[in-house]
């Protein structure tokens, strides 16, 4: 059997906007050093869904691009803090990065490059990062959690 | 006919599970959006199968299959998982879990996991 891919392009479209607005809000709670935990977990989450979601309709930069993400959230849930204000820009940069090739899909397919420095800068890791990304969001307590 | 309780956050991939099922004469009685509602609607629906997805909000998919098998431990659940997650997978195959599903979705291996898990004996 197959699927309609039309059907469920739309649906990524539909769901992701609202991820992504979702995302935008925990990054802003972060900013504000509000609720650091649920933004955390909140922004994992969704990486996480947006990741299997652009691989099931076969964008596959933008799953790749959303689990490098979904790893440097872990790697700050695991931190338990920001490594410093250059990290919390790197998430802004990170998700504007991720709408830009989500919007691109409307048009000619993801287009946004993996080999960005945005991309790039979330896949080195950071200070304790070495803890590979495999808690699900509310499975595991960051180590040393703030609120 | 097998009723089936379909456990995820996005809506997405509760249309897909339901889109790849429904055609082979299962019958999906509910959805859930976290783990709290994936608990609450197996004690309302009494599932044959429940697809559960591990990330979940309010409740993770895992805590929900160790919830659910605690007060019903016949309760088959098959769980949702995608790629770096074989950590978690692990984990909900000891807490009760019958068998995983990896995202994205291969309906062949959907109706595959669901008939086997139908025909193990409890």
């Amino acid at each position: 059997m197959s699927l309609d891919r039309a059907k469920y392009e739309r649906l990524f479209l539909e769901e992701t906007s609202e991820y992504l607005a979702e995302m935008s809000q925990s990054l802003l709670s972060l900013e504000k050093d509000d609720a650091f935990v649920e933004s955390v977990d909140t922004i994992f989450r969704l990486a996480h869904s947006i990741k299997s979601m652009a691989a099931s309709v076969g964008q596959d930069d933008i799953a790749i691009f959303a689990h490098g993400l979904e790893d440097r959230m872990q790697a700050i849930r695991t931190r338990g803090s920001l490594s410093d204000s250059g990290e919390l820009s790197l998430l802004f940069r990170a998700l504007s990065q991720l709408e830009e090739m989500i919007r691109s899909v409307h048009t000619v397919g993801a287009t946004v490059s993996l080999g960005s420095d945005v991309f790039m800068a979330l896949k080195s890791a950071g200070p304790d990062d070495s803890e590979p990304a495999h808690a699900g969001a509310g499975a595991h307590a960051p180590k040393k959690a703030r609120s | 006919m097998a009723t089936v309780l379909i456990a995820d956050d996005a809506s997405f991939m509760r249309q897909m599970i339901r889109e790849i099922i429904e055609p082979e004469g299962y019958e999906v009685v509910s959805e859930a959006n976290n783990g709290v509602e994936a608990v609450e609607r197996f004690e309302e629906f009494s599932p044959d199968i429940v697809t559960m997805d591990i990330v979940m909000p309010k409740q993770s998919g895992i805590d929900a299959v160790k919830d659910i098998l605690f007060r019903y431990p016949a309760a088959r659940i098959v769980m949702c998982s995608a790629l770096g997650q074989e950590t978690l997978v692990m984990e909900s195959l000891e807490a009760g879990a019958m068998d995983f599903i990896v995202k994205p979705f291969k309906p062949e291996s959907v109706l595959g996991t669901l008939e086997k898990i139908l025909e193990k004996e409890i």
